[in-house]
């Protein structure tokens, strides 16, 4: 199948995606404890139309410019975080686990724009009736860098890699229902598999690794292995060319790619480089040193759309922020009082000031990023009145007339802990005048990361409140946050917990069809939503700045670089 | 005993051996000290190494098993024992963050920091040994008090500060200059002749070494205005004047040299200082030095690579006392090493 251009109308787009929906997944029509590809179809459609409506409409005044002359040029990328290392095995930053995804390597299935797995290097997998084993088909025409053909053995030499203890990878959870491995043929490999829902995803975000480049190091080695930071040999659209340590990164386009996973890249060259200042890095951006800032600053972002050789464009992350309160101290034992304080807060005005129109207030664990969001789902309004009213009733007065109220002689008073970000610092005056208003006197205190992690993790769990925000991950596997069986755990920091709840995460982790997951995440969110142990603050959009000659750039919440092969350069803006 | 013979005396032969020798000795409790404190101050402060993976999605026992291999579930003397006797066989271990040997990492960001400090340090002294001569000389007439007042100001500013106003020029009202506002190199370096590379790389070293140097350079000036002031004002000066020599010679020979032999001490206490603004500077102007290895080392508690560079730059600022020990006799005739 071929990976649609920017050029492409929309239409093309929907016929195309059709075409392919017919096609591979065949798992879906056996109707196995897998995941499912055929449902809501339609609105699968709908959704990869808006994502090619969003390229296309990026190139409309360029439809001009034909396919062949969009070949060339080098595309600088600058974020604020190094690459630290392209080994797979134990990557965890968004920047890394990207150029591993999209750039370098090849994985075995990626994701839809609704995270549905898509053929890549399986062209094909069929699930066996009882769905307990799923067997891939891959690709022939796919070659590491170095001219050695990508075989089903490097398949199950990454499995067993990723699931070998001595090996730290960070997402174990992603094949713990994957439990042995066969090798049938060069291009065939078969897995025997339990149920799991998102069973494929972990497929879609870990890179496979080259097994006769790294089959002979000890598990324990890989980590480290100069493979990951020196010398990496991948299979995807782009080689490996230079690394410069704390300063770029350097591809150039694989002329080898398979043309029916979208061929060479247009551009010659991808460059990365790390630019810790959101200042510099919009200086770098007007001078032309750099094409695009992935994640930028949202206050500069709007000083940088009103540069008309630049354009900033937005998609939701799957990043919220929060305030947790730690529910076994006092006043947060009460319900009533954590539903307070989360009615007094203006969480409206916090989106204004800390993401202006790049952000929105949350109303629970699950985004606008994820399949399972649901728009009629409504945060809790701004009501101080019903947050006094609700303080009143839980026996919080103020007796004394000093502005803050006491419950039997102890004033609701407490500190809130965050990192010294300028966006935590923001917050934290908005979230202590708010609460001032009603009645409860905020200590706001900033600590870095390495020594508040501690703090709230460790099983004294020295504090009353923190404000974090955090990425989530496509399966919904909340269980270390919230299961009773792990209230002691390092993430279990409210000590809240639920029985309903830990049956309906638990669930969440067996059921295939996405109706069922829609319905359970609906109670997960109104179990949470009650009891309100994390005041949800605002969901992340991802702001992208770019030079307008960068086209093509249809970023979701699948990544920046999904769409990395499709970037192109006009030839004016080539270096 | 003519002048070469006296050079001799006082750089050649046994002397200055000895001498070197006992500096050294003498350094080798205070680089134990210095590191001893280091690691016990970072072990000490609150903080966990693993709080950069600090993520919902990661297990919990994911991070033990990293605890394990870096080590930190062993009580604090044993992981100090290590670390001494891996450091003293040359292994700086593996940084937590980088995934890589702290040797290469370190390898690969001391030149760039080396470099930058380098021609910042040839800025601070020459710009300002130039500039508060020129003082001296013309003193209080326009030319001085114009250049009083710019180094004063110059003085007072923090040097991130000046780096970003600098960038904010540069791509501005400046960008015609084509000055490069981040980075060391630009993204073609690696197709260019050596030339070309050379001039990529002054080129990136223009902004950060201004910000990093200027406001020192002013701080050398008006040390150096005031001292040669003190100069000018000698008998000798008036003798020399008195012989006819011109006045050019009466400077550049006869007080300029007398009136640096203060400020090149100054040379080992602005390299602790240098070391220190390159941490900033470099954050700032993405420089992919040490300064920036150190802070986001730091930050995340990267134990391994925080220790080794300390310990580096600890080494550079004693190198560097003795660099300006050796400087100092050799402008003043007078010290001799005992």
């Amino acid at each position: 199948m071929t990976w649609p251009s920017a050029l492409w109308s929309v239409t093309l787009s929907v016929l195309f995606l059709a075409a392919c929906d017919a096609g591979p997944p065949r798992g879906a029509e056996t109707g196995s404890a897998a995941d499912s590809a055929s449902e809501d179809q339609a609105e699968r459609i709908a959704a990869e139309a808006y994502r090619q409506a969003v390229v296309a409409a990026d190139s409309v005044a360029h439809e001009q410019i034909s396919e062949s002359s969009r070949y060339g040029g080098t595309i600088v990328v600058a974020g604020r975080n190094d690459v630290i290392t392209l080994n797979p095995l134990v990557s965890t930053d968004i920047e890394s686990v990207q150029h591993q995804a999209h750039v370098l390597f090849t994985t075995l299935v990626r994701s839809g724009p609704d995270f549905e797995p898509l053929p890549y290097l399986a062209h094909e997998w069929t699930i066996d009736p009882e769905g307990d084993r799923i067997t891939f088909h891959l690709r022939d025409d796919v070659y590491w860098h170095d001219g050695v053909p990508v075989t089903a053995r490097d398949v199950a030499f990454t499995w067993q890699r990723v699931v070998d203890p001595e090996v730290p990878f960070f997402n174990p959870s992603y094949f713990d229902a994957w439990e042995a491995v066969e090798v049938l043929d060069e291009h065939t490999v078969r897995f025997t598999v339990r149920p799991r829902s998102n069973l494929l995803y972990g497929w879609a975000v870990t890179a496979i690794i080259p097994e006769h480049i790294l089959g002979d190091v000890p598990p324990a080695a890989l980590a480290d292995h100069p493979f990951g930071t020196v010398s990496p040999v991948g299979s995807g659209p782009f080689r490996f060319v230079e690394r410069i340590p704390g300063d770029r990164w350097v591809f150039e386009a694989n002329p080898d790619f398979p043309e029916d996973l979208g061929g060479r890249p247009y551009a010659d060259r991808l460059v990365y480089r790390q630019i810790p200042d959101d200042a510099v890095a919009d200086a770098a951006l007007r001078t032309g040193e750099i094409d695009l800032i992935v994640d930028a600053n949202p206050a500069s972002a709007q000083r940088l759309s009103a540069d008309s050789t630049l354009v900033v464009t937005s998609f939701p992350a799957a990043e919220y922020a929060l305030i947790a309160w730690n529910t076994r101290r006092d006043p947060f034992t009460d319900p009533r009082v954590r539903r307070a304080l989360t009615l007094a807060m203006d969480r409206e005005s916090i989106v204004d000031v800390v993401r202006g129109p790049y952000g929105s207030v949350s109303a629970g664990p699950v985004g606008p990023w994820h399949w399972t969001y649901d728009p009629a789902w409504e945060p809790f309004p701004f009501a101080p009145d019903s947050a006094r009213a609700l303080l009143e009733q839980s026996g919080w007065t103020d007796e004394d007339g000093d502005g803050v109220r006491e419950n039997r002689g102890v004033p609701l008073r407490f500190e809130l802990f965050f990192t010294p970000r300028q966006a935590w610092m923001d917050v934290s005056t908005i979230v202590q005048a708010n609460l001032a208003d009603v009645g409860a006197a905020v200590e706001p205190r900033a600590r870095e990361q390495a020594s508040l992690v501690p703090m709230v993790t460790s099983p004294d769990r020295r504090f009353d409140a923190f404000l974090v925000s955090w990425a989530r991950d496509v399966p919904l596997d909340d269980r270390d946050l919230w299961a009773c069986d792990r209230v002691d755990d390092p993430m279990q920091f409210t000590g809240w917990c639920h029985p309903e709840l830990d049956a309906v995460l638990d669930s969440m982790q067996f059921v295939s069809d996405r109706e069922s997951l829609r319905r359970l995440t609906r109670r997960y969110e109104t179990l949470v939503a009650d009891a309100q142990p994390y005041t949800f603050l605002f969901n992340v959009e991802t702001v992208l700045a770019r030079r307008a000659g960068l086209r093509g750039v249809g970023a979701d919440a699948r990544g920046t670089w999904a769409s990395v092969t499709e970037w192109w350069l006009d030839t004016e803006d080539r270096r | 005993m003519g002048i070469g013979d006296r050079v001799v005396a006082r750089y050649g032969g046994p002397t200055l051996i000895r001498y070197l020798g006992r500096r050294a000795l003498q350094a080798i409790p205070l680089l134990i000290g210095i590191v001893t404190l280091i690691f016990l101050i970072l072990h000490l402060a609150p903080g966990d190494p693993t709080a950069v993976w600090f993520n919902p999605n990661i297990p919990p026992e994911v991070l033990d098993r990293m605890r394990v291999n870096m080590g930190l579930d062993q009580p604090l003397h044993v992981q100090y024992l290590r670390w001494v006797k891996a450091f003293l066989s040359g292994d700086f271990g593996y940084s937590y963050t980088q995934f890589r040997p702290v040797r290469d990492v370190i390898g690969d960001a001391l030149p760039n920091t080396l470099l930058l400090s380098g021609t910042s340090l040839l800025v601070i002294f020459g710009v300002g040994c130039a500039v508060g001569s020129v003082q001296a000389v013309r003193q209080y007439r326009l030319t001085d008090s114009l250049l009083t007042f710019a180094t004063l100001f110059l003085y007072s500013m923090p040097g991130f500060w000046l780096g970003l106003m600098l960038i904010l020029v540069a791509s501005t009202s400046l960008s015609w200059l084509g000055l490069p506002v981040s980075g060391m190199t630009s993204v073609d370096h690696s197709l260019l002749g050596p030339v070309g590379k050379f001039t990529d790389v002054a080129q990136h070293l223009v902004l950060p070494t201004i910000a990093l140097g200027l406001a020192s350079a002013a701080g050398v000036a008006r040390y150096m205005r005031g001292e040669m002031l003190e100069v000018i004002q000698q008998d000798y000066i008036r003798t020399a004047r008195a012989k006819g020599l011109s006045e050019r010679t009466v400077i550049l020979r006869h007080a300029l040299r007398n009136a640096l032999i203060p400020v090149v001490s100054l040379l080992g206490l602005y390299l602790p200082l240098l070391f220190g603004g390159a941490l900033v500077i470099e954050v700032v102007f993405s420089w992919p030095g040490m300064g920036r290895l150190m802070y986001d080392g730091i930050l995340a508690r990267d134990y391994p690579l925080v220790m080794a560079a300390s310990f580096l730059f600890a080494v550079l600022v004693v190198i560097g006392n003795l660099i300006a020990d050796l400087l100092y006799a050799f402008v003043d005739p007078r010290i001799r090493y005992e």
